[in-house]
């Protein structure tokens, strides 16, 4: 009697660990999408005007450029490297942009900006892909080489254009959505497209999964690798070009912690450092934890210095649990 | 020909020590002012806090992780530690402050530990959000404004005395700097616990199941890397009179690249403090001697980003040149 009766709380207590386990593996594999969730359901019973649309366009828009950027450091990091230099390109990119723009139709004042970056992202792949140098430490010194470039060409002064059209880029609308959402759905859609059902998207996944098995497999990976960072280049100064008609200046001083800030939101959306993992809109879903987190902060009218603390806390925990759940998944195996 | 083959392999061998000899001399050429006495003192001054923090990370480095967290441990040691002066005296105060060091060092360790954060970019976010964190707290303590060390009735002479002093020609903090490296230096090629650092980062797998202590070492390393970065706010806030909240901002990376263009490769498991030194007085030395040329501080920063992309390409270079596997 007493046998079953354990038998029957053992197996019950069994069940329920079961379906903990089994939730808490829901969670972990998206650790980010759950912080998210955590934080919408929330602000239902805040009171603010969280939900009103004004307020999530808003919000969307002003993480779009730290979002795009993501979607290019995706695509390294997928490779196995990572690029550390996108503050500098952001920089830089910003102001050939405004700089161009006074002599140039905007549209090859952009196109200049982008080759910029582009030419950014070569000589990292030339580094790191041809040199094999370690794509965290190169690119940390062409982040500060790009940075004393900006302050030469500007004098360290933020510099501005008298081409009004220049600053609509990032702060019109179309039929009520900012153009930044819009443009940040559009690289959305097209890197997703590369990453996902191009053959050079998914020969990034198998460099990134296993360098040397991947050129044994005859996948041309010096070419792959070396083109995911010129993209990479490409897209930060895109995002530059944004940040720059934004806020209609282009200044050495932008980008300071950008680049740890979006490599830290693609890792933890769920992008392995160690490549071969993840996916352009998980990569997104990072940097939204940060942009969400803000505003909801803002919206409940948290100090600012404690915001911070919110947010260090965020980024040690989710990492935390990913890390805890490969751990698990290690020692099952 | 003999000696073509020796300055080859002393050009291998020693990239950065031949980038500093070439440095010096066209400096001493181009302004004698650099071999005066008053500039030595200043380049003793400008060694201090920035040679800290760098011994400190080369150790995290032995292991194969990087501790982003230097900066949020700097800002919070400075004011943490101005702020006691007063209340306690400067002893107390500076025994807390070390003391703080050592328990965000360990609280680092515990976080890394408790998750099983064992690839180099784990650890490095993880504890970029510690910094973060920490970061915080120091704004908080000084409500976001810059306590100034002439507005403590305290005595604080001892942070004087490390601020300005000197012993005979040698700057009090080049002393503390020595100390230090003399101490990790020891530690890291005369004890059993320097040793086990390397093999934890050489491969922490193999170093596990060969019985290594993997766990205590990497709560070593991040513990002297706190300590580290404690002393050198100590140092620093002691030169610049004040205690910014902010004041941590950059530490990690220069530190990080002056362990990197030293020569200890970023993977881990191989290196010394001795070749830190050596890159921490590369990017010390190369500022004095563009400010004495006259470069202004923009071209600076560019000619430092030139300088070390080289550095760590060629460093690249003669570990391929040489057989390592990548």
């Amino acid at each position: 009697m007493s046998g079953t009766k354990n038998g029957a709380a053992l197996s019950s207590r069994g069940v329920l660990g079961v379906s903990l386990e089994k939730g808490f593996r829901l969670a972990t594999k998206q650790t980010a999408f759950a912080a998210i969730a955590a934080m919408f359901v929330i602000m239902i019973f805040s009171g603010t005007n969280f939900y009103s649309t004004y307020n999530l366009l808003d919000l969307l828009s002003s993480a779009s450029i730290l979002v795009i950027l993501a979607f290019g450091v995706s695509f390294p990091v997928i490779c196995g490297g990572c690029d550390l230099s996108i503050g500098g390109t952001l920089c830089i990119s910003g102001i050939i942009a405004i700089r161009c723009v006074d002599f140039m139709p905007i549209p090859l004042a952009i196109l200049t900006a982008i080759l910029a970056g582009a030419l950014v992202g070569f000589i990292n792949g030339f580094f790191v892909v041809r040199q094999r140098t370690e794509p965290f430490i190169i690119t940390l010194g062409m982040d500060m080489l790009l940075k004393g470039i900006s302050q030469q060409v500007t004098d360290a002064h933020p510099i501005t254009t008298g081409n009004p059209n220049f600053m609509m880029i990032a702060n019109g609308d179309l039929f009520g959505i900012p153009n930044l959402v819009l443009i940040m759905i559009l690289v959305l859609a097209l890197t997703h497209f590369l990453m996902r059902y191009t053959q050079f998207g998914r020969n990034c996944y198998a460099i990134g999964g296993d360098y040397d098995v991947a050129m044994y497999s005859g996948i041309p990976v010096v070419k792959n690798k070396w083109l995911a960072f010129v993209i990479c280049g490409a897209i930060a100064a895109f995002a530059g070009v944004l940040l720059s008609s934004r806020l209609n200046a282009g200044s050495s001083t932008y980008g300071q912690t950008t680049a740890l800030v979006v490599n830290c939101g693609v890792v933890i959306g769920g992008t392995s450092f160690a490549g071969g993992i993840g996916s352009i809109p998980q990569s997104g879903i990072g940097i939204l934890v940060f942009a969400v987190l803000e505003n909801c902060l803002n919206m409940l009218g948290i100090d600012a210095y404690i915001q911070q603390i919110f947010k260090g806390l965020v980024i040690a925990a989710i990492i935390w649990v990913d890390c805890f759940a490969r751990k698990r998944k290690r020692e099952a195996v | 020909m003999r000696v073509m083959a020796l300055l080859r392999r002393l050009v291998k061998e020693y990239l950065v020590l031949v980038m500093l000899i070439v440095l010096i001399v066209i400096t001493m050429i181009a302004e004698p002012k650099f071999f005066t006495p008053a500039n030595l003192t200043n380049i003793m001054r400008q060694f201090g806090p920035l040679s800290l923090v760098a011994l400190g990370m080369t150790f995290v480095v032995f292991a194969g992780f990087i501790d982003l967290s230097i900066p949020g441990m700097l800002s919070l040691v400075t004011v943490v530690t101005v702020s006691l002066i007063d209340p306690l005296g400067q002893v107390p105060a500076l025994m807390i402050g070390l003391g703080l060091g050592i328990v965000m060092g360990l609280l680092n360790s515990f976080v890394v530990l408790s998750c099983g954060a064992l690839t180099l970019a784990e650890a490095l976010f993880i504890t970029y959000g510690m910094s973060t964190l920490y970061g915080a707290l120091a704004l908080i303590v000084t409500g976001g404004t810059t306590p100034h060390m002439s507005w403590i009735k305290a005595d604080i002479s001892l942070y004087q005395a490390v601020g300005k002093g000197s012993l005979g020609p040698i700057s009090i903090s080049f002393l503390i700097f020595l100390g230090c490296l003399l101490v990790l230096y020891i530690f890291q090629s005369r004890t059993r616990m320097g040793r086990t650092v390397m093999l934890t980062g050489g491969n922490k797998e193999a170093a596990f199941l060969a019985g290594v202590p993997v766990k205590k070492s990497i709560v070593f390393i991040f513990t002297i890397c706190g300590l580290m970065t404690a002393l050198a706010a100590v140092v620093l806030f002691s030169r610049v009179t004040t205690a910014s909240p902010v004041s941590g901002l950059n530490y990690e990376t220069n530190a990080l690249l002056a362990v990197v263009v030293g020569g200890t490769p970023i993977k881990g498991g191989r290196g010394s403090v001795l070749r830190t030194v050596l890159g921490v007085f590369l990017v010390t030395l190369m500022s004095n001697c563009l400010n004495l040329l006259g470069a202004s501080p923009y071209m600076q920063v560019i000619l430092k980003g030139i300088i070390l992309v080289i550095a760590i390409w060629l460093d690249n270079r003669k570990e391929i040149s040489s057989g390592g596997k990548i």
